[in-house]
């Protein structure tokens, strides 16, 4: 078993590539001000520029390098993959905020060849952001319970719902959109997987003011047209559909690097002499380790699904694992933080805070990390049927 | 024995949770203060007044009811319940009960009618940078000069100076052989030459303050208490203090119950309300065990307090740990049954989380105040001294 990260002699030629191509185009000019703690906080200029970055990094290959070119990937190998996440890593890039770029999975999977065509190839070559459209008021970890419907109007469909807890910032040039197509229907064979553009007549959105500020939105259909052409997959397939970009989403992948680095840079400061009074009264030290080796332990599930995932692994509960390890991680090190810090973990004050602030927002963040993109329970309930303990039998969707 | 609320605490709770159900309703009032400036309404403070509720805890002679502990509580669970913020703790509980129980006759005439009736209000300033809530962490410093004092140093994370006429402020006149000795109590003027302070962003749930002094000049009438012996009266007021603001924990953390009770029972998810499945039931039933544990532990404490026992303090340093620990759980387990409702500020619920992480830390966190247990119970006697550090 090897834990360390080996590099090849292409590898470290690559590295050297990518480092001055990522020098020359991933600095964001001083100009343009500090990238904001928050995705709300992202300016206007902030903004396009990520987007222009983005879209660069796209055509290079290098926004998504596993993926043939044909589709506006790199072609590349997971060694690419790998030296290209640690390298543009190392750079703090406001973010162009396209999570629907999960849409990538059920494209790949389900969509026609045109479709592959039209909308996953400038996705993967940044082109385009994407905004991911699950979530109703009345729905949330009961996603097959959506109420947003699309009425069939020839070889048109006519859109109306809402949707909440959309994130992005600004605006979207797709709604990747899971709704309604069959009222009739069963519970899972009535649903159909849109991509269509978010500018269509009938389509609004607001700002969702939450505990964080990341950016999230209510996005409201009133009458939407919307072309089958943009329908991926068979019309009542949705639920089949969108489980792809689920898998995704919900820990899959994995990453590298460590999880939370809020941990690190805080001990890195303690050893460093701090100018502000910490556990006032807890022991600081054993609430210090608890957060390392809770940190530690979910980078560690993340590389696991990392490697599982670019070797082809089979994954069932691994998934749902890795998202309950995160939220499990900033839940209690919140505790830790507080123990440790008391009224100082709660400000943003530029003296009194810690680490710029990101201490308060890790406060803020715990009471956010119980849910989205499911929950701390569903996790468990999904990994539950993947273990066979329950009378829902499951397999992970496919993804590439 | 007998565990009822009296005929005047059944009036104070009903009355109170009447007007403030009708005039704070969380997610306009409630807040639209949070969201303030100053987070202070003189219409409610001016109501509050009228009502009797300010002058409460304040002996009759000096225009207050002299009510009881547990009388004063039953209002502060109320106040909780509705996640009202108001100077009340501040002004009356700690500066207020700090002047009677160290004050000279004559400060104690001159400055308690006008805290009881609301038109003075005083901010309380103790803890530093270096935060504590016992006398080792008192290091700003008086130095007698020319007749007064001159203060010098940095209080952190003080609610309601931007509000406050004066600021009772905890300072250390000189060192002694123990950290108790060596401190004494100043009233300061809030607009004193020297003294500046700001508010502190963030998500503590009341409006934190720096204060900074910087060679602020004070009369040696502005001394309460005895010089360098304040620390002993200012124990029993924060004694008094701290099993009030668990009071308003418990009711915080009762509304927490109620509202997480009741979203399970209306939030449909996969064809049941969610209060179906176990999961959930924990989560709310876990609230529901912190809050019964909180206000037992907190009627015990107002109850010795009321009839003078020796063993008050260790029955609120009792309830303040569990309180300070149930709380924040409590606001947690509600966010994971409340999922994305609980994350939207309209929905009004962080606003208990905010108090709950801040009410954490103030007045004790848990461990100082098991420490305090640890030494009242004389473990160091009972318990062997721990062995096998790791360090060297």
């Amino acid at each position: 078993m090897d834990f360390a990260m080996t590099y090849t002699k292409e590898q470290e030629a690559f590295r050297k590539e990518v480092r001055a191509w990522l020098e020359a185009n991933a600095k964001m000019p001083a100009a343009l001000g500090k990238v904001p703690l928050e995705g709300r906080d992202t300016t206007r200029e902030q903004y396009t520029w990520a987007r222009q970055y983005r879209s660069k990094l796209g055509h290079k290959g290098w926004l998504h390098p596993m993926m043939p070119p044909k589709y506006g990937g790199g072609g590349l190998t997971l060694d690419h993959d790998i030296v290209i996440k640690e390298e543009t890593a190392r750079y703090k890039v406001p973010s162009a905020s396209s999570p629907g770029d999960v849409a990538i999975a059920y494209l790949y999977v389900y969509a026609t060849e045109e479709q592959k065509q039209k909308f996953l190839k400038p996705l993967v070559q940044g082109d385009i952001v994407v905004w991911q459209l699950w979530t109703e008021p009345e729905s949330g970890v009961d996603l097959a319970s959506i109420k947003t419907l699309a009425t069939k109007d020839g070889d048109d469909f006519i859109i109306n719902g809402s949707k909440n807890y959309i994130s992005g910032i600004y605006e979207a040039d797709y709604l990747n959109t899971l709704v309604v197509t069959d009222p009739k229907g069963p519970r899972h064979a009535n649903l159909g997987q849109f991509f269509f553009p978010a500018n269509l007549p009938g389509i609004s959105w607001e700002y969702q003011e939450l505990i964080t500020r990341s950016g999230q939105h209510f996005v409201f259909f009133d009458n939407v047209r919307v072309s089958r052409e943009y329908l991926v997959g068979g019309e009542t397939q949705g639920w089949r559909v969108t489980q792809s970009s689920l898998e995704m989403e919900h820990g899959t992948e994995g990453g590298l690097g460590n999880r939370e680095p809020l941990i690190q840079d805080l001990i890195a400061g303690w050893k460093e002499g701090r100018r502000n009074s910490l556990a006032h009264g807890a022991d600081a030290e054993e609430q210090l380790v608890d957060a390392y080796i809770r940190t530690k332990l979910a980078s560690l599930i993340a590389r696991r699904n990392f490697w599982m995932f670019n070797t082809k692994r089979t994954q069932t509960y691994q998934g749902p694992q890795n998202e309950w390890w995160g939220r499990e991680t900033r839940i209690r090190n919140a505790e830790h933080l507080l123990e440790l810090l008391g009224p100082h973990s709660l400000t943003s004050d530029p003296i009194w805070g810690l680490l710029d602030g990101r201490v308060e927002l890790a406060q803020r963040g715990a009471s956010m990390a119980t849910h989205g993109n499911g929950s701390y329970e569903i996790d468990k309930v999904i990994m539950a049927r993947r273990v066979g303990l329950s009378r829902t039998k499951e397999v992970a969707a496919p993804t590439h | 024995m007998d565990f009822s609320l009296t005929s005047t605490q059944v009036m104070i709770k009903d009355s109170a949770r009447d007007f403030l159900s009708r005039e704070c309703p969380l997610r306009t009032v409630i807040k639209a203060l949070d969201d303030s400036e100053t987070g202070f309404s003189p219409d409610l403070w001016r109501q509050m007044v009228e009502m009797g509720w300010v002058g409460m805890s304040l002996p009759t002679e000096y225009g207050g009811v002299g009510s009881s502990f547990m009388d004063v509580a039953t209002l502060f669970e109320e106040l909780g319940y509705a996640c009202v913020t108001v100077p009340l703790l501040s002004s009356v509980m700690l500066a207020g009960r700090t002047i009677l129980e160290a004050g000279s006759s004559q400060q104690k005439a001159e400055l308690l009618p006008s805290i009881g009736n609301g038109s003075r209000i005083l901010a309380f300033a103790l803890t530093e940078p270096d935060y504590g809530w016992s006398p080792e962490f008192v290091g700003l410093q008086a130095r007698s000069e020319k007749g007064g004092y001159v203060l010098n140093g940095t209080k952190l994370f003080v609610p309601d100076v931007q509000i406050a006429d004066e600021v009772l402020v905890v300072a250390r006149t000189s060192k002694g052989d123990s950290p108790e000795k060596g401190i004494t109590l100043f009233r300061v003027d809030k607009n004193a030459p020297g003294l500046s302070h700001r508010i502190l962003a963030g998500w503590a749930a009341d409006k934190m303050n720096e204060v900074v002094f910087k060679d602020v000049r004070v009369p040696a009438s502005a001394v309460v208490g005895p010089v360098d012996g304040a620390w002993a009266p200012l124990q029993r007021a924060l004694d008094g203090a701290t099993a009030i603001l668990c009071s308003y924990m418990v009711g915080s953390m009762q509304k927490l119950f109620e509202m997480t009770n009741e979203y399970s029972q209306n939030r449909i998810h996969f064809g049941v309300p969610i209060g179906t499945f176990q999961r959930v039931q924990d989560y709310v039933i876990d609230i529901l065990n912190n809050t019964d544990s909180a206000r037992w532990t907190n009627y015990e404490a107002l109850t010795k307090l009321d009839e003078g026992m020796a063993d008050a303090s260790l029955a609120v340093s009792t309830a303040k740990a569990v309180a300070s620990q149930g709380f924040p759980r409590s606001a947690m387990d509600a966010h994971h049954v409340h999922a994305g409702t609980g994350g939207d500020t309209r929905y009004g619920m962080y606003l208990y989380t905010k108090k709950a992480k801040t009410y954490h830390s103030y007045l004790g966190d848990a461990a100082y105040h098991k420490k305090r247990i640890a030494h009242a119970l004389d473990l160091s006697k009972q318990v062997p001294a721990g062995r096998g550090s790791a360090r060297p």
